[in-house]
Formats: C-alpha cells, sequence, structure tokens
C-alpha cells in the first residue's frame, strides 16, 4: 500500500487521487471490493458533513484579500523601516510577522504565500542572502500550524480524546518559543555574518515623525485585525469558524476603507481561495480513503501488532514514534500523517503508564514542522519555490531551511525533557 | 465459520464504546468456531452518522449504536433509543422483553434490512451543564442549549430555551468560547470524561430530556440469516447478558462521577413541580410528534400501553417497585391519530 | 471539442460555486451578530453553512483539477523528457485517478439514492434534508471524473499550456 503510494507521488500525480487510487487499488487487491463503501461514508462523513473544516476556505479567502489589494505591501515595508536599527531587521520582521499571522491563521499555504510574497523580493534586493532569505520565510511561514489557531490541532483534537482548547494552549508555548528561536538564530547569524544580513542604508532611514505616520497608517490595521480574531478567540466571543469568518469579513473592510477595492480582485481573489480550498480539501478527502481501507483490510491491526510486539521501553517506543513521523513527513503532509498514525499510535500511547497524551500530540505537533521542509516533498519548499524568481536556485531554498530544522528538532528535544512546556498552560487554565 | 466486520458509533475515548466491547467479547466466547467478530472503534471504519448505511448496505456486517442517531430517517427511531420524561430503564428492559419492544425494533430496523438487538441500557441522563445556576423553567428563557433529538428540541422550545445541534466534540469548544449557554451530552461518568467539569460552573439534574437510553447491534439481515438458529441464539444471549451489565456497570460508574462532580460544580434539582410541568409539555411533544410520524405513533402507542399494564402492578407493590408510574400521554389520543 | 466542451462546464462551476465563500462567511457573521446584538440566534444556520461548504469544496474539485491546482510532487518528473513525461502521467491518471473517481461515482450514486428513497433529515427542531447534499457529491464526482477524461486528452494530444 505504501509502495503503491510513493510510487503514484514519485509519478507526479495529485497527492488527492494518489491517496484515493490506492485506496480502491488495495481494496480490489485484498479481494475485498465491499470495502470501497467506507470511502463514500468517510468522505461524507469526515469531509463533508465537517462544520470545523469551514475554517479553511475562510482564512485562505481572508489571507487572499489582503494580500491580492497589496495592504501587506505596506505593512511590511514601514515594519521594515522601524526595524532598520535592528541588525538582521527584515529578516527578524519576518519572524515576528509570521508569529502574528500564526496567530490568526493555521493555514501553511496561506502564510507562506502571503510571507512570501510581500518580503522575498525586498529582501533579496537589500542584500539578504538567498538562503537565508528562502529559509527564514519557510520555516516562520510554518508556525501557523502549530501556534493556535491552528486547522491541525483542530483535526488532531477531532481525532484524539483531548479537546481543542487544551490542545490548542498546549502547543502555544511550544510554538511561541520555536518562533522566538527562529528570532535568536536570525540576530546571532546577522551579527556573526554581516554579509548575509545588511543593515538599511543611511539614507533610507526616514524621519521619526513620517516612520510613526507610516506605521499608523499601514501597519496598524492589519495587526488590528489580527489582535482582533485572537482578541475574539480568546474572550469567548467566536469559535475559530467563526472568528475566521470575522476575520475574512474584516480584512475585506480594510481593503475597502484603503480604498483598494477592485470588483476584479475581489472576484480573482474568490476564484483563488475556490482552487486552493479544493486542493486542500481533496487532500482531506484521498487520505480518509486512504486511512479507511488500510483500517478494515488489517493494515491498522498489523501495525498496532508490530509495534505492541516490540519489546521496547516506552521512551524507545516513543522516540521510534516520533522518527517515523520525521520520516513519514519528508514524503506525505500533515494531513495524511495524522490521519495515519493517529489510529495506530494513540491507543498505544493510551495504555503507556504515566505518558500525557497531550504532551505525546503538540511533541508530534512540533515534529510535523520539519514535515514542511524536508525534502524531497516539503510542502513549504514547494509554495516558495513557486513565488520565488528564478535566480533562487531550489538547492539555496532547501540549504536555507536546514538550520531551521535542527532548530525544530532541538525544540523537540526540549519538550521531550520538559513535558511542562506543554501541560503547564492547559493546567493552569483548566485545572 | 463466519467472520464479521463490527464498528460502532463511539470513539475509543468514550466511555460508552464499554457496553460494545462488553457484548464483542461475549459473543466472540460464545460462539467460538461459528462465528468471529472483529471489531472496529469508531471512526477507524466509517464515521458515526454513517455506521447505519455501512451495515445497511452489507459493506460491514454490524455496527454498534443508539437507535437515536438515525431519526433522520424514520421518527420511530428516537423512542427506540429515548423518552423524554417517560421510560427509566427498568420500563425500556421490560417493554423489549416482555411487552412486545424486542418486536418492534426488528420491525423498523427490518425496513433499512438489517436484525437488532439491544444489549445496553443507561438510565437516566446528566442534564444541562451551564455556566449560569437553572434551578426553576424560567432560568431556561432564551438560553442556547446543545440539545439532541426531536421531541427534545422541541420541548426545550416550549420550555423557552433555544435548541443547538452540534458534533459531540465541538461541545467543549462551544462552551468554553460561550457560543452555547449550556449543554447535555450523556450520563455522569461520560460527562467527565469529556471534561465538562472544566468548561461549567453548574448542572442541573434530572436529565428530563432523556429519561433513559437503549443501545444495540445493527445486523445485516443477510449476514444474520447466514447464521445458525443457534449461533443466533448464541448471540441473543449475548445481547441479553451484555444489557445486564450495562445497567449495573453504568449506574456504579455514574454514582462515582456523580461524587466527582459534586466536588466540582454546583448542582442544582427542579423541584416536584417544575418536573411535572415538564411532564405535561413532554406528553404534547410526544403526541405531537407520533400524530406525524406513523411508525413513531405506533411505538409510542406501545410503550403507553406497557406503562398502563405495569402501572397496576407497580403501583400495588409501593413502596417496593421499580420507579414511578409517569403520568404519560394519553393512549387513546395516540389511537385517534394513528 | 470534447476537451473544450468539459473545460467550460467546470470553468463554469467553478466561477459559480467559488461565490458560495461569501455566503457561508454572510451566514456565519449574521449568526453571530444575531447572537451578541440580539441575542436570538438562528436555529438554521449551523445545518446550512455545513452543507453550502461542503457542497462548495466538493463542487470545485474538477475545477482546481482544470488549473491543475492539486499538489503533485514533480521533483523526478521534471527530468523527463517530454514523450516520456506524458507517458508517466498518462500512466498516474489510469492507475490512481481513474479507478478512484469511477468508484467515487458510482458508490456515491448508490449513496445519494438511498437517501434519497428515505427522505433523510436532520435531526432536530428543524428537519433539513440531507439528500440534495449527497446528490451533489455524486454530481461533483462526475464533474472530477470527466474533467480527468479532458485533462488526459490534453496530455495525449499535446494541448496542454505549460502552466504553473
Ligand atoms: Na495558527
Ligand atoms: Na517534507
Amino acid at each position: 500500500m505504501f509502495g503503491l503510494l510513493v510510487l503514484g507521488l514519485f509519478m507526479g500525480h495529485p497527492l488527492a487521487f494518489v491517496l484515493g487510487g490506492t485506496a480502491v487499488l488495495t481494496a480490489v487487491i485484498a479481494g475485498k471490493p465491499m470495502v470501497l463503501g467506507i470511502v463514500i461514508n468517510r468522505i461524507f462523513g469526515d469531509v463533508l458533513d465537517n462544520f470545523t473544516l469551514i475554517a479553511i476556505p475562510l482564512f485562505v479567502l481572508m489571507a487572499r484579500f489582503l494580500s491580492d489589494s497589496g495592504v501587506t505591501d505596506r505593512m511590511f515595508e514601514s515594519l521594515r523601516l522601524l526595524l532598520s536599527r535592528v541588525r538582521g531587521g527584515l529578516a527578524l520582521a519576518v519572524v515576528f510577522i509570521s508569529i502574528l499571522l500564526a496567530a490568526t491563521t493555521g493555514i501553511i499555504g496561506a502564510s507562506i504565500t502571503v510571507m512570501g510574497v510581500m518580503a522575498l523580493r525586498p529582501m533579496l534586493q537589500y542584500g539578504y542572502a538567498p538562503t537565508l532569505t528562502t529559509g527564514v520565510i519557510a520555516a516562520s511561514g510554518c508556525l501557523g500550524i502549530l501556534i493556535p489557531p491552528s486547522i491541525m490541532l483542530i483535526l488532531m483534537a477531532s481525532y484524539s480524546p483531548l479537546s481543542v482548547g487544551e490542545l490548542f494552549a498546549g502547543s502555544m508555548i511550544p510554538g511561541v518559543l520555536l518562533g522566538l528561536s527562529y528570532a535568536l538564530y536570525v540576530y546571532v547569524i546577522s551579527v556573526l555574518r554581516p554579509d548575509l544580513a545588511p543593515a538599511v542604508e543611511p539614507d533610507e532611514k526616514i524621519g521619526r515623525g513620517a516612520l510613526l505616520r507610516m506605521l499608523a497608517f499601514e501597519a496598524m490595521p492589519p495587526l488590528v485585525l489580527i489582535f482582533g480574531i485572537l482578541g475574539s478567540l480568546l474572550a469567548g466571543i467566536a469559535t475559530a469558524t467563526e472568528a475566521s469568518a470575522i476575520g475574512a469579513a474584516l480584512a475585506l473592510v480594510i481593503v475597502i476603507v484603503r480604498g483598494r477595492f477592485e470588483w476584479a480582485t475581489f472576484y480573482s481573489a474568490l476564484l483563488e481561495t475556490g482552487r486552493t480550498s479544493a486542493m486542500i480539501l481533496f487532500i482531506v478527502v484521498g487520505a480518509t480513503a486512504f486511512t479507511g481501507v488500510f483500517n478494515i483490510t488489517g493494515g491498522l491491526r498489523a501495525t498496532q501488532e508490530i509495534i505492541r510486539g516490540l519489546d521496547m521501553e516506552p521512551w524507545m517506543l516513543l522516540t521510534m514514534m516520533m522518527f517515523i513521523v520525521f520520516l513519514l513527513g519528508a514524503f506525505l503532509d500533515w494531513t495524511g500523517i495524522v490521519l495515519l498514525s493517529f489510529p495506530i499510535f494513540l491507543p498505544i500511547v493510551q495504555e503507556m503508564e504515566g505518558v500525557s497524551l497531550l504532551w505525546f500530540v503538540v511533541l508530534m505537533a512540533v515534529v510535523l514542522q520539519t514535515s514542511f521542509l524536508t525534502p524531497p516533498f516539503g510542502y513549504a519548499l514547494f509554495y516558495l519555490r513557486a513565488i520565488a524568481p528564478r535566480d533562487v536556485r531550489t538547492g539555496q531554498i532547501v540549504v536555507g531551511v536546514l538550520p531551521f530544522i535542527v532548530l525544530i528538532v532541538v525544540m523537540c528535544l526540549l519538550v521531550a525533557l520538559y513535558p511542562s512546556l506543554v501541560t503547564w498552560l492547559p493546567a493552569a487554565l483548566y485545572g | 465459520q463466519q467472520s464479521w466486520t463490527m464498528t460502532t458509533t463511539w470513539p475509543s475515548s468514550l466511555e460508552l464504546i464499554e457496553t460494545d466491547k462488553k457484548f464483542v467479547e461475549l459473543a466472540n466466547k460464545l460462539t467460538a468456531g461459528e462465528l468471529s467478530i472483529e471489531f472496529f472503534e469508531g471512526g477507524a471504519l466509517v464515521p458515526a452518522g454513517e455506521v447505519f448505511g455501512a451495515v445497511e448496505s452489507g459493506t460491514i456486517q454490524a455496527g454498534g449504536d443508539w437507535p437515536g442517531y438515525w431519526a433522520g430517517r424514520d421518527a420511530a427511531f428516537s423512542p427506540l433509543a429515548t423518552t423524554p420524561s417517560l421510560f427509566n430503564a427498568v420500563d425500556y428492559v421490560n417493554w423489549i422483553q416482555q411487552w412486545g419492544g424486542a418486536d418492534l425494533y426488528n420491525e423498523i430496523y427490518g425496513n433499512y434490512g438489517m436484525v437488532y438487538l439491544p444489549y445496553g441500557v443507561t438510565n437516566n441522563e446528566s442534564g444541562f451543564r451551564t455556566n449560569e445556576p437553572i434551578v426553576t423553567l424560567d432560568d431556561l428563557q432564551g438560553k442556547r442549549l446543545r440539545l439532541s433529538g426531536l421531541e427534545q428540541g422541541k420541548l426545550l422550545e416550549r420550555l423557552g430555551g433555544n435548541q443547538v445541534s452540534m458534533a459531540g466534540g465541538e461541545i467543549y469548544q462551544a462552551l468554553e468560547r460561550g457560543v452555547i449557554d449550556g449543554a447535555e451530552f450523556s450520563t455522569p461518568n461520560v460527562d467527565w470524561s469529556a471534561g465538562f467539569q472544566q468548561v461549567t460552573d453548574y448542572w442541573a439534574t434530572p436529565g428530563w430530556h432523556q429519561s433513559a437510553s437503549i443501545f444495540g447491534v445493527m445486523i445485516n439481515k443477510a449476514s444474520w440469516d447466514a447464521l445458525s438458529p443457534e449461533t443466533q441464539e448464541k448471540l441473543q444471549i449475548a445481547a441479553d447478558a451484555t444489557l445486564l451489565w450495562s445497567l449495573a456497570f453504568t449506574e456504579k460508574r455514574a454514582t462515582e462521577a456523580y461524587a466527582e462532580f459534586n466536588e466540582a460544580v454546583e448542582i442544582n434539582r427542579y423541584d416536584d413541580e417544575t418536573l411535572a410541568q415538564v411532564q405535561s409539555m413532554a406528553n404534547e411533544v410526544i403526541i405531537e410528534t407520533a400524530c406525524e410520524n406513523p411508525n413513531s405513533a405506533k411505538v409510542y402507542l406501545s410503550m403507553i400501553e406497557y406503562l398502563e399494564d405495569y402501572a397496576q402492578w407497580r403501583d400495588a407493590s409501593a413502596p417496593y417497585n421499580l420507579g414511578r408510574s409517569p403520568d404519560g400521554p394519553d393512549a387513546q389520543a395516540l389511537r385517534d391519530c394513528m | 471539442m470534447i476537451i473544450r466542451a468539459i473545460d467550460a462546464v467546470n470553468e463554469t462551476v467553478g466561477r459559480v460555486v467559488s461565490i458560495i465563500a461569501v455566503v457561508f462567511a454572510a451566514i456565519i457573521i449574521y449568526d453571530v451578530i444575531l447572537r451578541y446584538v440580539f441575542e436570538e440566534p438562528t436555529r438554521w444556520a449551523f445545518d446550512v453553512t455545513k452543507q453550502l461548504f461542503g457542497f462548495y469544496f466538493v463542487m470545485l474539485g474538477g475545477y482546481a483539477l482544470r488549473h491543475r491546482a492539486h499538489v503533485q510532487v514533480d521533483i523526478l518528473t521534471e527530468r523527463l523528457g517530454p514523450n516520456a513525461l506524458r507517458v508517466v502521467e498518462v500512466l498516474g491518471y489510469i492507475i490512481f485517478f481513474f479507478p478512484f473517481t469511477w468508484v467515487f461515482v458510482t458508490r456515491s450514486w448508490e449513496f445519494a439514492l438511498r437517501s434519497w428513497n428515505q427522505g433523510e433529515t436532520t435531526y432536530g427542531a428543524i428537519q433539513m434534508p440531507v439528500y440534495p447534499l449527497k446528490m451533489a457529491m455524486c454530481v461533483a464526482a462526475g464533474l472530477l471524473l470527466i474533467q480527468g477524461v479532458s485533462e488526459v486528452l490534453k496530455i495525449l494530444l499535446g494541448q496542454r499550456p505549460e502552466q504553473e
């Protein structure tokens, strides 16, 4: 089954249909075409009839409104000037804006595209090295899936006995710490290697008044939007789904107030959102078909038996599971990995004495950060490749993300060694 | 030797799955060599709402359920699953085993090519968990409450509240965010495992919306017919044994969870007058619903006739009797609209 | 001719259905406003937005395929010559796409038909029919299948513009 999957991926066929096709072929080869009924049951029940997934098109729509109308360009420019006195200021701005974006959306494609479109060209223009530039954009753009709210965490909650609230709270500290570690790395490397990250030229610096004005008019509205969504979530006014709708509406208001509204842009944002949403959700369709057939044809049982049969210490077993997630991450996206591994791993972890399920799931969420960056199939790399100019080589992008992969692994070790990084906040909030 | 694939509507995280597991364990033991049932937790094969269709179409052979989930296909599934303010657990057992209830299950499920073995019964559900105390019916006015069921929703609206439909997995966050004012979900032990004590401060008992509940297994008719009469009988024995086990098991677990809730939240009880008021509105809702759905009327009538029949002896044996004889809906009113 | 007809169908569906995102966003916001400003939320918003969402994304599957928006991995295939590439691409459709979409169409047809025959509704104080969405899923599967036919024809005839 996995052989077919890898074959299909390497053939360059769309992932969604490779997953779905593998499911169908496996059922037929296993001599159980009858089980194909569950493919439809699952597609309907898990994807079409699923209220929590509504947030996906709405968050994509919000990001589209903001970036297509150029509102975010100006925000970025003013922040760049604000941070001009700091070494590596632009790269730091990318990290911090990404953390803020991360706190509003939970969609990798959206964040990376937004940041890439806004920051890539200016950074290269001002002499930042292509490796550092692409690395910081790709890595920071992935934070959205770890820092709540996040589609991945919502999906993880619906496939585990954990509540969305607990998962959001549990991944908050590791997520922010990871973001801060990116910032620290960027700052240190800028000081050590000024050639990678030059400072803003003196003649570019503008007066304090002009800067403040720019900040107030260009940078504030999107930031207010971001805090507005986050605030409405935290204040208990709206669920994640509702916050995503409010976010899209506020983004539209900002665009209109800025006088950037055009029907053509508005409509093309809708079309683009439709394609992106269909793309993401059809992967969920393929993955749910795959998982169902995998389970019913005995794959679930067999894998559980194999892992249970391994006479291992719990810590070794946990390490192995995380390593499997890391390896899968090189080939699959998070949706597939969560849907494949949860039914197999979680029952095993639940049987372990003294192991917190919340800790395990959050640790896995941190490990999954690497899946966007590890070649051959790192979606962050593909999204960035799609918007980067030709003279940035794919090799540079891959080299650029390597230090960030190391940082993620370090964060995994920290979370593994200090489970309270995960469990402290949920315990404080929910007792 | 037959081999069946079976799943359930419950994920492994909900204690309700214990009843399904108990049945499978017993059935596999009793029918060793004739039938082997491979059981998958809820969600592993199909989502909860699709278990019915998967068994009906024969994709899988058996599926554990709570009949109320299928009331969108036939409203009669609702009284087969639970009643507003009417049956208790013993009433369901009596009715199913001696007053003709079992036949009605097989008649309604039979319309969809399935055989049904009830194997789980739980008594009263918890009731609403809220962030403002509910003591009287006035406290329900204008509240947005998560509640499942048609009769239940109609009853709540008569009492002044608003029914919000929401999947079980979304309740926690909706309570936490204040999107709803309160929610009912299941029995105290199941509610505790869902973590509602973390996000609500008050609990209003008793759960008049769901006075008792039945769980069981849907079996594809063709798969059932392929079994020998002996094997069928063994499955029936496993179901009956599990039914009794589930009653005592859930009551024990609910008692333990009640004690835990008593530490964590404030528990209020409606007074008798309020409950009498709820009863009379529940009666109206039952008649109204039954009159719109012939199958539903048939089931309710059988239940009411049981109550009236049994009331003679039940009341005579008071105070050593099993539960109350409810002042339920009028049987004649049901007959009139059939 | 066939290619043009299929592309036109999915293009039209895509251009119309994409607008639905605004509709369900508006309903959600309307419901939030009613809840906080008027303390009287709608009884139907939850079910309606959920069904609209399902309709929205599933109908766009073929449209996304037409625009080659579905994520694929071209790390190996980008090194192939044009003819080898065409063979591999068509094989991908034959091995994966068509078996899946064929099952998707035929099984969802049975699925929708059962729901229609039973007059299936949602269950609560508001009873909303469920079968329209199940039928839409079947139609969407059909749109996806014919778009696959169009894509294969384009590959075979070498008509595909090398868009991103
Ligand atoms: Na996020
Ligand atoms: Na990867």
